[in-house]
């Protein structure tokens, strides 16, 4: 909701509404430019897949063309990603948020998401996923653990180059505990307590993108749902991130 | 022989991209800036297909949606909707609207072009001779 022009005028707000009316008008406008965003992004993505088809069909397609045209479309598309954390992040902070927690399938959700999973066209690895224990079911919102997934997986990938990432699920006697294990270039000591603060990236993570919002996303999904989310890692070495969620009575 | 697609997308730019990559693809396109102008040409031409975007002026893609069920041959025609807005609300909303399917903005067109080709051949659409 804006600010009542008329109200403005004749000082009938309050510090507190004045406040309050600020802030949900950075939020509209947050939410409003990041959908404007998308709208030139979306033109130029299809302006570099009309360059590439030409080319393709007048036969002047080469491996020096198709490696930056992929290029262009891969940082589009990472663009596009970090738009949507901070819409999600707007959400989060203006109170928006909906929960619609059902019971769900961890292991259902995993195995979808390694056959669905590519974030970077050029990497052709996919994780592997270890299950111990009997599978039971979780009560959670599924849009958010489903990102909480995707966020630690495409982190898992971002930060690693050769091995695949590993992730495990252990059904123990009362919960579930999931492990995004990585051998990637892991988080040095001295970040691991400010990590899940919005906007703070680790110091080794140079030239690689990102917007330091996705962790504190996750962290904020976690905690709806009622979980528990810890990181263990060694820089250089790779990085364990462990999540934990009890058992729903009723169960799958 | 050629299945023809109107196309409702109010920004100049990415209209005449994407008509370019449809033809390149062997659709032939006509091209409407509002639903207004695309439920005219819809109604005049009978596509075998509409690709719609949401916001635009005169008349949105949510206000097509509903023009087309309420129309006895329009509302046979599978339409997709591309829209930059992902909230599940939106998505439903759409859906229950009658729209075959949703694409969120930006896009690949390789997925696009995939919905297009599953729709065209679940709604049995024959395509015109030249």
């Amino acid at each position: 909701m804006y600010v009542n022009r008329r109200q403005m005028k004749n000082g009938h707000t309050t510090a507190a509404q004045d406040a309050a009316n600020l802030l949900n008008n950075a939020s509209n406008i947050i939410a409003i430019t990041s959908h404007e965003f998308k709208t030139p992004l979306t033109a130029i993505s299809a302006a570099v897949e009309l360059l590439a088809a030409r080319l393709q069909s007048n036969q002047q397609m080469d491996a020096f063309y198709e490696k930056n045209l992929s290029r262009i479309t891969t940082e589009i598309f990472r663009l596009n990603s970090m738009l949507d954390e901070m819409l999600t992040i707007n959400t989060i902070m203006s109170g928006r948020m909906s929960l619609n927690k059902q019971i769900i399938d961890v292991v259902q959700m995993l195995t979808t998401l390694r056959s669905n999973y590519y974030a970077d066209p050029e990497d052709t690895r996919t994780f592997e996923l270890l299950v111990t224990g009997v599978p039971q079911g979780i009560y959670a919102d599924h849009n958010q653990l489903n990102r909480i997934f995707m966020n630690l997986v495409g982190n898992a990938f971002k930060f690693s180059r050769e091995k695949a990432p590993l992730v495990k699920v252990d059904f123990e006697e009362r919960q579930v505990v999931i492990r995004v294990i990585d051998d990637g270039i892991g988080i040095p000591a001295a970040d691991l307590p400010q990590l899940f603060q919005p906007f703070f990236r680790a110091s080794n993570v140079n030239e690689i993108a990102g917007t330091g919002l996705g962790l504190s996303i996750v962290k904020t999904f976690v905690q709806e749902n009622d979980g528990t989310i810890t990181v263990d890692s060694i820089a250089g070495e790779g990085s364990t991130f462990t999540l934990s969620f009890l058992y729903h009575s009723d169960s799958l | 022989m050629q299945h023809t697609i109107l196309l409702i997308e109010d920004k100049t730019g990415l209209r005449d991209t994407l008509q370019s990559l449809l033809e390149l693809h062997q659709y032939q396109v006509i091209t409407a800036a509002n639903g207004e102008e695309g439920i005219h040409l819809a109604t005049a031409h009978l596509p075998h297909l509409v690709i719609s975007d949401i916001y635009m002026p005169v008349l949105n893609g949510y206000q097509l949606l509903e023009a087309f069920q309420a129309h006895e041959q329009l509302r046979y025609i599978p339409v997709i909707i591309l829209s930059a807005r992902s909230a599940t609300e939106e998505v439903n909303l759409a859906l229950a609207k009658g729209a075959a399917a949703y694409i969120n903005k930006p896009f690949l067109f390789a997925n696009l072009n995939a919905n297009i080709q599953q729709l065209l051949q679940t709604s049995g659409a024959a395509p015109l001779n030249p």
